[in-house]
Formats: structure tokens, C-alpha cells, sequence
């Protein structure tokens, strides 16, 4: 026993002392995590789908096309009709879509196929001569199919090439063609898509109800003091991209004195020239709200959305929903500082708040 | 006579001034602002042919009527998310995508308290126009405020109309950047996080669009951990968003997606919204494989790897007991050896020597 602790331990600690080094160990660890398995799968190039008609329901002809890359004797060709296009994840079928009745009007490149099966949504061609297929692009033509009628997503075919003359066995090649169904005018099954939005100086979350009033009246200019207001607007879409709000508009001025927006998120300063705006509740000054709401997915942008941080860039995003979201109510605070030496006048601005849909 | 004459100037003064006054009021009338527009409009249309449609305007003040002035502006991207950039200016150049051309839709419309309006547009592209991705925006306005103070607010809507027409087009997206992602960074490239500690949520991609089409990827999301646990994500684009011709565009997928019916404006609309997949600590490996191409165009794929480490805190302090514990159990028994063969190796000499 003793000896083969004593062959252990210098075998472990003095024979390989210099080999086990920390930076050997770190480097088998790296190799270890970071070594991505090797594929040995072959895509089919060239891949593209034509459908000569893309209305949603329609019956057509789709054309298929790609290059076959292993030269190894092809008999079939599978190609499965799916929403997903990737070939090793369940397969669920357009909605609407029907190849049952699809027959085979044309055949270019590798020819000699006629359809072996046929389903709802699965399509095998076979051809009886083992051929090692040419390099050059083949297509292949399907008559009589009846379009998936749901424009909001796009589908796939799943291809796949087999030496096998029934569609069975391992495959030799595959690959993907995408799809999608588009009408001219966009037919809604549900609740249309809509952008609501409100604005003035108090609005309902709703926008059921405002005080209707667009303009406010800050008073008397003091470099001594902010001037501050206040508005409030509400938003909300079902679109699933969600909304975007921009103010727009030139900072305060009267004439050609101007007094300039912040150009980044910046605290109250009395005495200096600020015009400035954010969408949360401040506390200097004790001023605004935090949005109203119970969808969290639309938010002030975070250049407007620090509390006692104010900006003003004409152009910017100030609020920010990247998906569904229902009825948000902002509060917008105003601030306004005077240096001394400002000229006398009557400084004011319209600003313009746009909300948009997202793409 | 001279009384008449007095009576006649009074009434012309008057009638005058109610005429002079009357327009003035209804200048100054404010207009709501509270609307209703659709968002976004898809077209697909052939060269040589149109498309009529209708915008559906809503206004939601009950009081009072809304008066909207129309018009057909260009639009960017703002930065690599999906919020358009408005060219507002009249002057603006034209954009090469630019569908005011073949667009069609009136001036201005007034829409009364509480009230529905169908307005009609139209979208008409000329013979031989060549295939590709145009897009452009309807601005509602509701004008400027009547009456005084220091800052006026004025709201306006925008439909996003996106029109394809079909041919060959060139397509070609660029994979820039795969891995974890941080929502709260709204499309930038430094929301990509390689060591996060709080549970991911969300996996992004980079794509830059340097075809002449507007593109929408669809395809899978794998996340694999040490232990070759899969995790698949299948909606990589649920919203179908674009990128833009010229755009870098990253797109959020969720590692999982929760879906809720929800009531809005009088119907059900599907909420989605990302919440926690439940990841074990440790390495995560990410690979990406997206599809694109248009109608009679090449499929094109788009694979590519990325990875991210989730490390929490708890996970650490764990992982440093249990390292610290091992390290000292290795030490015991390297002592203890050491020990057991030096006591040996004295033994043997004693031997030796006796």
C-alpha cells in the first residue's frame, strides 16, 4: 500500500508537477467549455420557394427550388409543410394550408419523380433510378395547393433528400424554404390593430375623459427659482410591436432669445438657462408622477425616466412600449430655469407629442 | 336723414364686426386630442396596380370634435430597436423607399365628439416599378393650441403603411451579434451581457439588412448548458418586426414566452410577455438558426453560436464554500500522505540502521 502511495504521489507531484500547472488547468478548462461540437450535416443550396399566387386560401402552384449537394444516389425527396422551419422540431401545420390534392406538373434539373404520398401537409416524390444528382439548380412544380390563410405568419417547407425510394431512412441532404401569405388589404379576424392616444393637461387613463386644456402658463421668469407644469397624456395599442412617443418641437424662446433644452439628463439649476423635461415623479423640484398602469412593458425612455433629471431634445423617444400593452397614463414635468442676464420677453414653445406604431 | 345715416354706419359697424369676429372664433376653436388610429398597414402590390383602403379614425373626446390636417412624411429607424424616425420637415429629401408618390389620402378631416370616420386612401404603383420594400407614414395632426401661456402641447398619430412589391429583390442579412440580452438597453449593442447575475429572460440578435427589402426572420433559438440540456426557443421574431433597408436591427427573443388574453378597447388582444425559464447556474451555449427571403427568392439561412454564463450570487458564495472545502479535504490528504511516508521512510532508515 505504501508503495503505490509513494509511485502516486511522485507521479502526481513531482513527475508531473510541471504539467499541472495553473495555467495548463485554465486552458483545459477554456477548451473544455468553449469546443462546440463539429455538424456533419450537409444543407441543400440554393433553396427558394415560388408561390405564384400568395393570397391567403388561394388555390396555386408552388415551385420549389434548390441544388442537391452529396453526390450519392437520391430516390426521394421529402418535403414537409410546417409553421417552423427547423427540421428537428415538431411539425405544426399552416393553418389553411391543404397539399393533399398538389400534383406534380413540372420537373427541372433531376427529373424522373412522381409523387409517392401525399397528405395535408406532406408530400414524398420518388423515382425508381438511383441517379447521383447533377450539381446544377433543380425545381420542382406543384399544382392544385391551397394556401395557409393566416397572413400574420409565415411557414416553411422542410426538405430533405434520401437514397431510399419510399421517403424512409436516414437522409442524405435537407434544408429549409420559408413562405408566407400576404393580402393585398389586410383582413382582420380579431380586434383590429389600434393606436389610442390622448393628451392634455389632465387626462383619464383611459382617455375617457380631459380637462381639455393645451397650454399652461408657467409665470413670472426668476434666476432665483424653476418654473415648472406639468401635462399628462395617455397611451396604449394592441399592435405587438408596441408604440413610441416622440416629442417634437423648439425649446422656449422669445423672438431670438432662446432658452436651450438640456441635451442630457441634468438636475434643476436656478440661475442657468434650462428648459427641460422627464416622465417620473421629481422631488427638486417636488413635481410629476410616475406612470399609471398595470402593464409594465411601457416605460419613459431612460434618458426620461430618472427622477430630478431633466432633457429636452426636440425629436426625441420619451416613452417606449415594445409590445401589447394596455392603457398607459404619463405625466410629463416641465422645468424652466433663468440665468440673470436673460432678455426680457414672452418665452413659449408647442410641443408636439407624436405616438407612433413600431415596426 | 343724418340720424339714418348714423343708424346705417352703426349696423354696417356692427355687422362688421360680428363677420371680422366670427371667423376668429372659429379659428381659435381647440380641436380634441384624444384618438384612435390603426398603427401599421401591409400592402402587397404589383406593379401597374392599386390598392384602396380605408384608415379608420377615432376620436374619444366626447365634447369635442377632432380636426386632423393629414399628411404623407418618410421615415427611418431611430436606432437598432423597431421606433421609427420621422422626417417631418416639408423640405426633407425624399428617401429612396419613399411611398408618398403612390400614396393618396385627403388633407384634412374632422371627425365629431365621440365619433368614427372612415377615411379613404389609396396606394397606387406605376407599371414596370422595380420589386422591393417601400414605406412611409401618415401623420394625423390636431394643430396647435389656441389661447396663451408658455408651453403648448399639440398630439399627433402616425400609421406606418408598408407596401411590397413582388419580383426579384436583393436580400442579404449579416448576423452581428448573438447572445444574452438586456431589454432595459432597447435595441443597443451593449445590452449583449456575457456574465449576468440575475435569471436570463431574454436572447437577442443583431441583424444588419444590406438588401433592398424590409426583412422578418423567423426560425429557432437553442440554449444548451454544460450538462447538454436543451432549451429551444421557436418564437425568435413573435411580433414579426422588420429591419429596415440600411438597419442593424436586434431582435429579443424570450427564453420563455407567457401569453395572456387581455380586454382592450372593447375586444380580447393576446399579451405576451417574457418570464423566468427557471436556468440552472453555469455555461450556456447559444445557437442561432434563422431563415429569409421573399416570394420567389432564395431561402437564406443564417447560423451562429453564441454563449453567456448565469452566474447569481448565492451561486458563487456556494461554489466558493464548496471549492474552499475541497481545497483544504486535498490538502489534508496531501499532508496526511506526506505524513504517513515520511513516518514510513523513518521507519525503514530505523530498520536499516538496527
Amino acid at each position: 500500500m505504501h508503495h503505490r502511495l509513494v509511485r502516486f504521489h511522485h507521479f502526481a507531484f513531482i513527475k508531473w508537477r510541471h504539467v499541472w500547472t495553473p495555467e495548463f488547468l485554465a486552458l483545459l478548462l477554456a477548451l473544455f467549455v468553449f469546443v462546440a461540437p463539429a455538424s456533419a450535416s450537409t444543407r441543400l443550396e440554393n433553396r427558394s420557394l415560388f408561390m405564384t399566387s400568395n393570397q391567403p386560401g388561394a388555390t396555386t402552384s408552388y415551385t420549389v427550388g434548390f441544388r442537391y449537394m452529396t453526390p450519392t444516389p437520391i430516390n426521394s425527396v421529402d418535403l414537409l409543410f410546417c409553421l417552423n422551419p427547423i427540421p428537428y422540431e415538431a411539425c405544426v401545420t399552416p393553418t389553411g394550408l391543404d397539399v393533399s390534392t398538389a400534383t406534380l406538373s413540372a420537373q427541372v434539373g433531376e427529373a424522373g419523380y412522381s409523387i409517392l404520398s401525399q397528405s395535408t401537409n406532406h408530400i414524398v416524390l420518388s423515382r425508381s433510378q438511383a441517379a447521383i444528382p447533377a450539381s446544377t439548380p433543380s425545381s420542382y412544380t406543384f399544382d392544385n395547393i391551397k394556401n395557409p390563410t393566416d397572413v400574420t405568419q409565415s411557414f416553411s417547407i422542410r426538405l430533405k433528400t434520401l437514397a431510399s425510394s419510399d421517403g424512409t431512412g436516414s437522409q442524405v441532404d435537407f434544408g429549409s424554404v420559408r413562405g408566407q401569405v400576404q393580402s393585398s388589404i389586410y383582413i382582420e379576424t380579431q380586434v383590429p390593430p389600434q393606436l389610442i392616444f390622448c393628451l392634455s393637461r389632465e387626462v383619464e387613463l383611459g382617455c375617457t375623459n380631459s380637462d381639455e386644456t393645451y397650454y399652461t402658463d408657467m409665470g413670472q421668469l426668476d434666476s432665483e427659482s424653476t418654473l415648472v407644469a406639468k401635462s399628462q397624456m395617455a397611451v396604449g395599442t394592441n399592435a405587438t410591436a408596441g408604440f413610441a412617443i416622440t416629442a417634437v418641437g423648439t425649446p422656449l424662446a422669445a423672438g431670438t432669445s432662446v432658452i436651450e433644452g438640456l441635451t442630457s439628463p441634468t438636475p434643476s439649476q436656478p440661475g442657468v438657462n434650462q428648459f427641460g423635461i422627464n416622465l417620473v415623479q421629481n422631488t427638486a423640484p417636488a413635481i410629476g408622477g410616475d406612470p399609471e398602469g398595470i402593464f409594465t412593458n411601457s416605460a419613459p425612455t431612460p434618458d426620461y425616466g430618472i427622477p430630478d433629471q431633466y432633457k429636452y431634445v426636440s425629436g426625441d423617444v420619451v416613452a417606449v412600449s415594445t409590445n401589447v400593452s394596455l392603457m398607459k397614463k404619463f405625466t410629463v414635468s416641465y422645468i424652466v430655469n433663468s440665468s440673470p442676464n436673460l432678455k426680457a420677453g414672452v418665452y413659449s414653445t408647442t410641443i408636439t407629442y407624436i405616438a407612433s406604431g413600431r415596426f | 336723414m343724418k340720424r339714418f345715416k348714423g343708424i346705417a354706419l352703426v349696423a354696417i359697424a356692427l355687422l362688421m364686426g360680428v363677420v371680422y369676429l366670427l371667423p376668429a372664433a372659429s379659428v381659435n376653436a381647440q380641436s380634441s386630442a384624444a384618438l384612435s388610429i390603426t398603427p401599421k398597414k401591409n400592402y402587397l402590390i404589383e406593379p401597374g396596380k392599386s390598392v384602396d383602403d380605408t384608415l379608420i379614425i377615432r376620436n374619444l373626446d366626447t365634447s369635442t370634435a377632432l380636426e386632423l390636417s393629414l399628411r404623407v412624411v418618410d421615415f427611418t429607424f431611430t436606432d437598432n430597436g423597431g421606433t421609427p424616425k420621422l422626417f417631418l420637415d416639408p423640405d426633407a429629401p425624399q428617401t429612396t423607399w419613399s411611398l408618398k408618390p403612390f400614396t393618396t389620402i385627403p388633407e384634412s378631416v374632422v371627425i365629431p365628439a365621440g365619433g368614427t370616420k372612415t377615411v379613404k386612401m389609396k396606394v397606387a404603383i406605376p407599371a414596370n416599378h422595380g420589386a422591393g420594400s417601400y414605406y412611409s407614414a401618415i401623420v394625423y395632426s390636431s394643430g396647435a393650441p389656441a389661447g396663451g401661456g408658455n408651453v403648448g402641447l399639440s398630439a399627433s398619430g402616425v400609421t406606418l403603411v408598408f407596401t411590397q412589391i413582388p419580383g426579384q429583390v436583393t436580400e442579404n442579412l449579416n448576423l452581428k451579434k448573438l447572445g444574452l440580452y438586456d431589454t432595459a438597453a432597447q435595441g443597443k449593442l451593449d445590452g449583449y451581457k456575457f456574465i449576468v447575475d440575475k435569471q436570463p429572460s431574454t436572447i437577442g440578435y443583431t441583424l444588419e439588412n444590406t438588401g433592398n427589402v424590409t426583412e422578418a426572420p423567423v426560425g429557432s433559438i437553442t440554449l444548451k448548458d454544460l450538462f447538454g440540456r436543451e432549451t429551444k426557443i421557436t418564437e425568435v421574431n413573435p411580433s414579426g418586426s422588420l429591419a429596415l433597408i440600411g438597419q442593424t436591427r436586434t431582435y429579443n427573443a424570450c427564453i420563455k414566452l407567457a401569453s395572456q388574453e387581455v380586454d382592450f378597447s372593447g375586444g380580447k388582444t393576446t399579451a405576451s410577455t417574457c418570464v423566468s425559464p427557471g436556468l440552472w447556474p453555469g455555461y450556456y451555449k447559444v445557437s442561432l438558426d434563422i431563415f429569409y427571403g421573399q416570394n420567389g427568392n432564395l431561402t437564406k439561412e443564417i447560423t451562429g453560436v453564441g454563449s453567456f454564463w448565469y452566474l447569481p450570487l448565492w451561486f458563487v458564495i456556494v461554489f466558493l464554500i464548496l471549492l474552499a472545502a475541497i481545497a483544504i479535504t486535498v490538502w489534508r490528504l496531501y499532508v496526511g500522505i506526506r505524513r504517513k511516508l515520511s513516518g514510513a521512510q523513518s521507519r525503514k532508515a530505523l530498520r536499516r540502521r538496527r
